[in-house]
């Protein structure tokens, strides 16, 4: 395995990426999910639940993007920048609810 | 007859898995000397296919769908372990299985 | 980081496999063993031997015995700094009370939940559980532990790691790196359908090792999948709790809304109202249950509100035929019993929910696919632990030319995992025969005693693997492996010579009354001390250096134990 062009720095940017970048994105998909799917009519347990089962889903999928993607500072400007900005969606979503 | 039921199901599931290995070259060479002809390997094949499709059928007949659904697929896993255990140490067991088949010339 | 994407996810598949596998092998064999968690308390409750039983009469054997029930010692200090001022003497406003049961309990485990006076927050509760002999009524000691439902299947979800929940937190993050890693292993492995029924022992052990790692996570691919997905989404609640942080003003606004229109009371009134019967409600349910051509037991009957005009009962029919654990809903005003609601046919998004959940917590009545589900986690374990050898095998002549002690530390911890996780099973099952029923005082929990000669066999195992490592240096086998393969293969007939003396139920009693939940634990046991013993015959001719025929089944062998 080709692990000579690894510096330790570059591994744990990786993983941190892929742990709380994903984690960032999901929690704001299952917010934005939540809020969303509520909103548009679906009973709140499901939406609750189907935000969960995409959700842990998207993990996965954005956790191996972190690890296979070619330009990781990319990859932390989407993951927490696409969770922030689901995050906050969801919540000015949730506003507009109560 | 639940039981009897779930047995057969098992049983085609081996069946079918066993089918489907010996249309592949390299196992059938385990079980005989010769090669499967390309009409033999088909027919393997589709008896195969058949079998696990039966053994679906079964597993529907006797539970409720989403628990028969269970059954079957982790049959599959425990058929295709038995299947893949029998060729690593008794595959000439198998050659009752393509008897009849005839090799390519 | 890497040319290209098959060699990062090989990069990902070893190195997050090697460290959460050793999380991976306690998961999926302490969940295996899950699979009969009941069985196993009848083992390791004597006491509890006899035939399952139905949810009992609610006005006469219940009632009393709620009524008698108090919220435990720890519940109470758990709450404690959520309290103004003191705790009360004694909690009177009872929140709720319940009981489950399944085809396979033959006692019942039922829980109380109580109001506390100057909570900060108005829904702080405290709890209290007993088992009951449901044919009787009377509570089974506290200190006794139910092995199976409550050491071995928390210890598979929680690591019994409750320290801010890290346990949970742990293997949820090993099951998304499964997840990651069969996704990774798939990509890594090019000959996913030629090579699926291939195993070839002859050959080189890396060879063969890698063969049976590869066999034995494809073969399960579906089970491996789902159990660590629906394993993500049961606890989805700890994992992402959107809903109880963020969006909790929306599900206290739900919550309202849907007390409103299903008219089950959100709240106490706060008038005092007597309990009518709760048996004819039973009556009445099973009777509309029937009347939808499905038939079937109470599997979970709960009060809300209980001796509150506001008060109901909710009495959910057991999923024994289904994948779903209960469902039917009926809903009964408590203090007449006029039925307020009958729950809704399930929504779709709530019947895959239920069908994901459903089938990893396998309420279910199917001994078939319960030791298919058996048969699922061992191949997990074979294909977690035949990673880890492969890891060394691959690496050894490089490791041993550096004079690395990589190798070294990575095999006493396979030993660990492996054996060592065995022993520390048959450790705590031969400690429960072998504690006295009362210790003296001053002494910890029976209970408690026995998880400690758990662990104490486990990190006696993990010494003894990593002390008797050094040949793993130059490239040989640890003779570790052996060593604690003999130990199991003598530990397991003791382990169930000794249910025989102090229970009087040797096998052929137990096969010849069908006792199965104490005769296939049994069974398993003494098949598992045979594999163990094939397996350290094996390597005992591989420390020899006899040729490899046959030796790398020992891993296989290992884990096969039930």
């Amino acid at each position: 395995m080709s692990t000579s062009t690894l510096s330790t720095r570059h591994v744990i940017a990786r993983i941190g990426a892929g742990v709380l970048g994903g984690y960032a994105f999901v929690w704001g998909f299952i917010a934005l999910g939540l809020a969303g799917f509520y909103a548009v009519g679906l009973p709140f347990h499901d939406a609750e639940a189907l935000s969960n089962i995409l959700g842990f889903l998207l993990f996965l999928v954005v956790f191996l993007w972190a690890f296979a993607a070619s330009n990781l500072k990319r990859v932390w400007m989407i993951l927490v920048g696409g969770g922030l900005l689901m995050t906050g969606i969801g919540a000015l979503i949730q506003q507009s609810l109560l | 007859m639940v039981n009897l039921l779930l047995a057969a199901a098992t049983l085609l599931c081996v069946l079918g898995c066993a089918w489907l290995a010996l249309a592949m070259d390299v196992h059938w060479k385990q079980v005989r000397t010769d090669q499967p002809s390309e009409s033999t390997a088909k027919v393997l094949r589709l008896l195969g296919s058949l079998s696990l499709f039966a053994s679906l059928v079964l597993c529907l007949f006797t539970d409720h769908a989403s628990m028969a659904s269970l059954v079957w697929v982790m049959l599959l896993a425990a058929a295709t372990l038995i299947v893949a255990f029998t060729f690593s140490w008794r595959p000439r067991l198998f050659s009752v299985l393509i008897f009849w088949a005839k090799a390519a010339s | 980081m890497f040319q290209n994407f098959r060699l990062s996810m090989a990069w990902l598949h070893t190195w997050f496999g090697l460290v959460l596998g050793f999380v991976l092998m306690a998961v999926f064999f302490f969940g295996a063993l899950s699979v009969f968690d009941r069985e196993i308390d009848r083992w390791a409750i004597p006491e509890s031997r006899f035939e399952p039983q139905p949810m009992p009469s609610f006005d006469t054997l219940l009632k009393p015995v709620f009524e008698g029930m108090q919220p435990s010692k720890e519940s109470i200090d758990f709450a404690r700094d959520k309290v103004n001022g003191p705790m009360p003497e004694r909690f009177d406003t009872i929140v709720t009370w319940g009981a489950y049961t399944t085809h396979r309990d033959p006692v019942l485990t039922i829980f109380a939940g109580y109001e506390v006076p100057n909570a900060k927050e108005p829904d702080v509760t405290v709890w209290g559980n007993r088992t009951i002999d449901p044919r009787t009524g009377v509570a089974f000691p506290d200190d006794q532990l139910k092995i199976g439902s409550g050491f071995f299947y928390p210890l598979h979800y929680s690591l019994h790691f409750h320290w801010a929940n890290l346990g949970y937190w742990i293997v949820g993050f090993a099951s998304l790196v499964m997840l990651a890693a069969l996704v990774s292993g798939v990509v890594m492995h090019r000959k996913i359908f030629r090579e699926l029924f291939t195993f070839r022992p002859k050959k080189s052990t890396q060879r063969s090792t890698l063969d049976l790692h590869n066999l034995t996570g494809v073969v399960a691919l579906p089970f491996h999948f789902f159990f660590a997905f629906t394993g993500l989404v049961i606890f989805a609640g700890i994992y992402f709790p959107v809903s109880h942080t963020q969006m909790k003003p929306l599900h206290d606004q739900h919550e309202v809304i849907e007390a409103q229109e299903t008219g089950l009371p959100h709240d106490r009134a706060g008038v005092p109202a007597p309990i009518a019967s709760v048996d004819a409600m039973v009556v009445e349910a099973q009777r509309r249950w029937a009347e939808r051509g499905m038939g079937g037991d109470v599997g979970f009957l709960t009060l809300r509100h209980v001796g509150d005009t506001n008060g109901y009962v909710s009495i959910y029919r057991a999923g024994t035929d289904r994948i779903a654990l209960t469902g039917q809903g009926i809903h009964f005003k408590a203090s007449t019993g006029e039925v307020l609601r009958e729950d809704l046919p399930p929504t779709a998004v709530e019947s895959i929910n239920e069908f994901l959940t459903g089938l990893h917590l396998q309420h279910f009545r199917h001994w078939m696919l319960r030791w298919l589900y058996v048969l699922g986690g061992l191949a997990g374990c074979v294909c977690i632990a035949t990673g880890f050898i492969f890891f060394v095998e691959k690496r050894k002549r490089q490791y041993a030319k550096e004079g690395s002690q990589n190798g070294r530390i990575v095999d006493a911890l396979a030993v660990t995992t492996v054996t060592g996780m065995l022993l520390a099973t048959l450790g705590i099952l031969i400690a429960n025969r072998l504690l006295p029923a009362s210790l003296p005082f001053g002494w910890p929990g029976r209970g408690d005693l026995e998880e400690y000669f758990f662990w104490g066999t486990w990190v006696v195992a993990m010494a003894h693997a990593f002390l008797r490592s050094a040949p793993v240096v130059q490239g040989e086998i640890n003779p570790a492996w052996r060593e604690q393969c003999l130990a199991l293969a003598v530990l397991a007939p003791v382990t169930v010579i000794l249910n025989w003396v102090t229970t009087g139920d040797h096998l052929l009693k137990t096969l010849g009354e069908g006792y199965w939940p104490v005769a296939g634990l049994d069974l398993s046991i003494l098949v598992g001390g045979v594999l163990a013993l094939i397996a350290a015959r094996h390597l005992r001719r591989r420390e020899q250096g006899a040729p490899v025929q046959g030796a790398t089944d020992f891993a296989g062998a290992g884990v096969q134990h039930g």
